[in-house]
């Protein structure tokens, strides 16, 4: 007796390991065994369970919620980053596409010349009240020199004033120290065309007589052995004759953009256009 | 009757958190703290009576029923746990924090292990050893960091003359 109260933990707890493993054994190898007191203590738990569970799926929605808004901005941030990435890359390429439109144009424009014509681009400009003139990455390195025409897909630009070794400067049309030989297309009328003071640009020297209407285009004449016969320089927007005197004179408003000019075809006096508009 | 009191409503606190609570939360692997088991150090340090190891029992029995395994299974590691702890803390001073978190990491391998022997004994077991292993070992982990303050809430359940003694 005393043996088994000085050691009836041990002897509890192998009892209770047989019957475990009795348990075990009996609930393993039949199929049809159903534990009454499991049912019993399953019918007390499940209300709690029910309600431990909606805590757990409670903590588990809200959890979720803030790793998802976490998530959700940080893919906010990846997209703004994304976004802004796209708007640079579709910049450069809508700036390409216009590159290479203004290329493609330029290069129509210079096939249509026989003779010597090369391409520039504008490097820098200097648009003021006593100077509108602006600059070329070509010079006397590329054999441009100083009197040749300047011109772009559109008509005229200017003429090289001033050429170092490797740029050039570009009298503007509409400058006041340019001229340029020029001609009536639909009346054959001839004149100078000048740049003015505040950077518009006339045609002078026309007869009274002479027919000049606005709308009427203006063309190089070819005469002033600078620019080829045949090139757009402008359209007529006003005639202004005078009460007295044997001259008119007419406001050209110049065919090229010359503000957004980016490239330019530097063409010698030998250059002629293949065919020259009627 | 005060502290089966308090080691029975642990318990079923335990027992409805590690069966319930843990599975609802996302936290993708849902690895189950064992309460159970560190109350069955508790019992196997401070009941040292025919009751601590029916109590023992009776926490693997219920374990049983709500998990869903074989009646038995989980008593049979339990009432282990229990006598190992027992005789451990018989030759061994265990009263630190630091050693009761050893003694339940390693409660928590001794029970999957008697409970993996018994399976593969009885041919239940048919799953692989290794990732089997590595849960055990993750499981104990979680067990051991959950036995500080289990062993909090179980002190109302300590013996008045073990309560004086600290």
């Amino acid at each position: 007796m005393e043996f088994v109260r000085r050691n009836r933990i041990l002897l509890t707890s192998g009892v209770l390991l047989l019957v475990s493993l009795l348990l075990f054994s009996v609930s393993t190898r039949s199929p049809a065994y159903r534990d009454p007191i499991g049912h019993l203590v399953l019918d007390a738990l499940a209300p709690f369970q029910v309600v431990f569970s909606w805590i757990g799926r409670s903590v588990g929605r809200v959890w979720t919620g803030y790793v998802d808004l976490v998530d959700a901005r940080r893919d906010n941030q990846r997209m703004h980053e994304r976004v802004a990435t796209l708007e640079s890359e579709l910049l450069r390429l809508g700036e390409l596409e216009r590159e290479n439109a203004r290329l493609a144009e330029l290069l129509s424009f210079r096939a249509r010349f026989e003779g010597t014509v090369y391409g520039a681009r504008v490097i820098a400009r200097e648009p003021g009240p006593l100077a509108m003139t602006l600059t070329i990455d070509r010079g006397e390195r590329d054999h441009v020199h100083r009197g040749m025409a300047v011109l772009a897909p559109q008509g005229v630009v200017g003429q090289i004033a001033e050429a170092s070794h490797t740029a050039a400067r570009v009298v503007l049309l509409t400058d006041h120290n340019s001229g340029i030989d020029a001609i009536v297309q639909r009346s054959r009328a001839r004149g100078i065309v000048q740049g003015g003071t505040d950077g518009s640009c006339y045609m002078n020297y026309l007869n009274r007589d002479a027919d000049v209407v606005v709308g009427d285009r203006v063309l190089t004449s070819g005469l002033d052995g600078i620019f080829p016969k045949g090139v757009m320089i402008g359209e007529v927007v006003d005639v202004s004759r005078r009460h007295r005197g044997l001259l008119q004179a007419a406001v050209v408003r110049p065919s090229v953009a010359l503000d957004r000019l980016e490239e330019v075809l530097v063409v010698d006096a030998t250059a002629q256009v293949a065919d020259p508009p009627a | 009757m005060r502290a089966a009191a308090v080691i029975g409503l642990v318990a079923a606190f335990g027992l409805l958190v590690q069966t319930t609570l843990f599975h609802a939360l996302p936290f993708g692997v849902h690895p189950s703290p064992d309460v159970l088991v560190v109350i069955c150090v508790f019992l196997g340090l401070h009941r040292h009576t025919a009751g601590g190891a029916l109590g023992a029992f009776i926490l693997g029995y219920l374990q049983d029923t709500v998990s869903g395994t074989a009646a038995g299974l989980n008593a049979f590691g339990m009432v282990v746990v229990y006598l190992l702890v027992y005789l451990t803390c018989r030759r061994l001073w265990v009263d630190n924090v630091m050693s009761k978190v050893v003694l339940v990491f390693l409660a928590s391998c001794v029970k999957a292990l008697a409970v993996l022997a018994v399976s593969a004994l009885f041919g239940t077991f048919d799953g692989e050893w290794g990732p089997t292993f590595s849960n055990v070992l993750l499981n104990a982990s979680i067990a051991a960091a959950i036995a500080p303050p289990v062993f909090a809430l179980l002190a109302g359940a300590r013996l008045p003359e073990e309560r004086d003694a600290r």
